[in-house]
């Protein structure tokens, strides 16, 4: 009796568990299935040209992604490369230096950060950060370094490659944080104790401890380069829109999100862009699931070290 | 002092302030939003909420209670049995794909969501409606709300489960008559988290609802506006008075946000067993 109603039980949620399962077969097939004629048009061009070039001619339509899937990248390492070595920065001040108070603040504060709604991010970055980076940072940047390749452009306008990539930064901190925290807060207390009893500052036992965690490091510099690539309203208010690729991150760039996000609604008057939007679309639906992937494994092996455990 | 103990100071000062920095943006983002977004909601009122475009968001904010409504009717039911399936059988073979994708989810860019309903139901209806940027925002609060009731249910004392099991309850009653009477705090946090995404979500809803409208709700399958997508698109509008009206929309959004998250805050708090 009680086994039935079990399985009855049982059946009743299956067509819920189908939903989602459904639900990511059909995202699949849909950019798939869209995405076959541009592959078929363009080829491997599809993806190695850096022209975006939409004609009311259909025969003079050519669509390359590159520029777009070069911005999402170096947008993205930006963006990491600020989060990182901060993710790094709080988790080791609210494990191990802050006093308790200070900690429970600091880490209601960055949960604050966590979730606050992009689009509140993208409003301060166009019309504060953008106009103030340009100003205070990029201009003195390009006069007095503009030797470095990074520098090297006078900046247009406050929408930039680099503009972007201080509030991707902004916004995937919180999240790096939480993974590294996770893991840094895991190390046995035998181990923080050995350390400081062989006499250790606080400096070597936080560089010997962060040190042990190196793979949730890695894992959370994947999974925020994964938030980083898909991000898409914070960025397309700040990023300047531009199809270019250039050295410099004092430049107008684009994204694959935020291409998609300004094309998409007029790609329908030509013949071949929406395809091409959709075969963005995998694109980045492909980088986002390697990225989080990988840092999941990277995550699940580093708990079953001894350290992790 | 010798050159370990200035390292150790060393690295302490940079270790505060870079946590400190952090912060700074924060306080400045919701600083800024209250001063711009105060002086227009001060200066329109009661206008401001509840007028038409350009000078209000009375229409989007109406959209938005509409979207968070019917969000939650369609995203949080599947969330919340999904994620029952997933602790009750884990075992299944559907069970653990559900789990494993569920949390998949997030990862999925929410504008390919928005892409991904456009297809499915703007296309094949001929209209932007409230339905396809429903139906997207319940995909993209799909996985936070299932992990919150997963962890709610998975973290019941086993001696529970043995006790509402050795009463003869089927799976079902004690599902219903036990096991949800101690997880409804995380239960509740997880829904109040998917109606703080729904509310504050913009990407899926570029596609989807349409926006723009000068009108109130009218009707599922007709287009609607919401105040994230209102923002988005005044930021971009070369004129002052759009960017008024878009920091006064994003302050309500703000306080709505900060309201959401003292209450998740509060319950969480007081999770004891």
């Amino acid at each position: 009796m009680r086994v039935r109603s079990d399985r009855l039980l049982f059946y009743a949620l299956l067509p819920f568990g189908g939903i989602v399962v459904a639900l990511f077969a059909l995202l699949i097939n849909v950019l798939v299935d869209n995405s076959i004629p541009i592959l078929e048009r363009e080829g491997l061009n599809f993806f190695t040209s850096p022209q975006w070039r939409p004609s009311e001619t259909p025969g003079e339509e050519f669509y390359g992604i590159l520029a777009p899937l070069y911005g999402t990248i170096y947008t993205s390492i930006i963006a990491v490369a600020i989060a990182l070595p901060t993710s790094v920065s709080l988790a080791v001040f609210v494990t191990d230096l802050a006093p308790p108070r200070l900690r429970e603040l600091f880490i209601g504060l960055v949960d604050v950060m966590a979730g606050l709604p992009t689009i509140l991010y993208g409003i301060w970055g166009a019309l504060v950060l953008a106009p103030f980076l340009k100003d205070r940072l990029m201009d003195p940047l390009h006069t007095y370094l503009g030797f470095v390749p990074l520098f090297s452009c006078q900046p247009v306008t406050g929408y930039t490659v680099f503009t972007a990539g201080l509030i991707l930064a902004l916004m995937v901190i919180p999240f790096m944080t939480a993974v590294i925290r996770e893991a840094y807060s895991r190390i046995p207390d035998t181990y923080r104790e050995a350390v400081y009893s062989l006499g250790a500052t606080d400096y070597e036992a936080a560089r010997t401890l962060v040190s042990m965690i190196r793979p949730a490091i890695l894992a959370a510099l994947l999974l925020g380069f994964g938030r980083a690539a898909g991000e898409t309203i914070a960025v397309s208010l700040t990023v300047g829109n531009s199809a270019s690729i250039s050295a410099c991150a004092f430049t107008p760039g684009y994204t694959i999100a935020s291409l998609i996000a300004n094309q998409f609604a007029n790609a329908g008057l030509y013949r071949h862009m929406t395809s091409a939007l959709y075969a963005a679309g995998l694109i980045l639906l492909v980088i986002g699931l390697a990225l989080n992937t990988a840092g999941l494994y990277m995550l699940a092996r580093w708990r079953k070290t001894r350290v992790g455990r | 002092m010798d050159g370990r103990r200035l390292l150790d100071k060393l690295f302490k000062a940079t270790v505060v302030a870079l946590s400190v920095a952090v912060l700074l943006p924060l306080f400045h983002i919701v600083g800024t939003i209250i001063y711009e977004g105060g002086r227009t909601l001060l200066e329109g009122g009661l206008g401001f909420l509840a007028g038409p475009p350009p000078l209000g968001i009375g229409p989007a904010l109406a959209g938005s209670a509409v979207l968070v409504v019917l969000t939650t009717l369609l995203g949080v039911p599947v969330a919340f049995l999904t994620a029952v399936l997933a602790v009750e059988y884990p075992e299944s073979l559907v069970g653990r794909a559900a789990k494993l994708l569920s949390k998949s989810f997030v990862e999925i860019p929410t504008i390919l969501v928005g892409v991904l309903m456009y297809t499915l139901i703007v296309v094949p209806m001929g209209s932007f409606s409230a339905l396809a940027g429903a139906s997207a925002l319940a995909v993209v609060i799909l996985p936070y709300v299932y992990t919150y009731v997963e962890e709610a249910l998975s973290s019941i004392p086993r001696t529970y489960r043995e006790a509402a099991f050795s009463l003869g309850l089927t799976r079902a009653k004690a599902l219903l008559h036990v096991f949800m009477g101690i997880a409804r705090r995380g239960i509740a946090t997880g829904i109040l988290i998917g109606v703080a995404k729904a509310a504050g979500e913009t990407a899926p809803l570029l596609f989807t609802i349409g926006g723009g409208t000068q009108t109130y709700f009218r009707g599922l399958g007709a287009p609607i506006d919401a105040v994230p997508l209102l923002i988005y698109q005044y930021v971009q509008m070369p004129s002052e008075a759009y960017h008024r009206t878009a920091w006064g929309a994003a302050l309500v959004l703000t306080l709505l946000y900060l309201a959401v998250f003292v209450a998740v805050r509060r319950a969480v708090k007081e999770v004891k067993y």
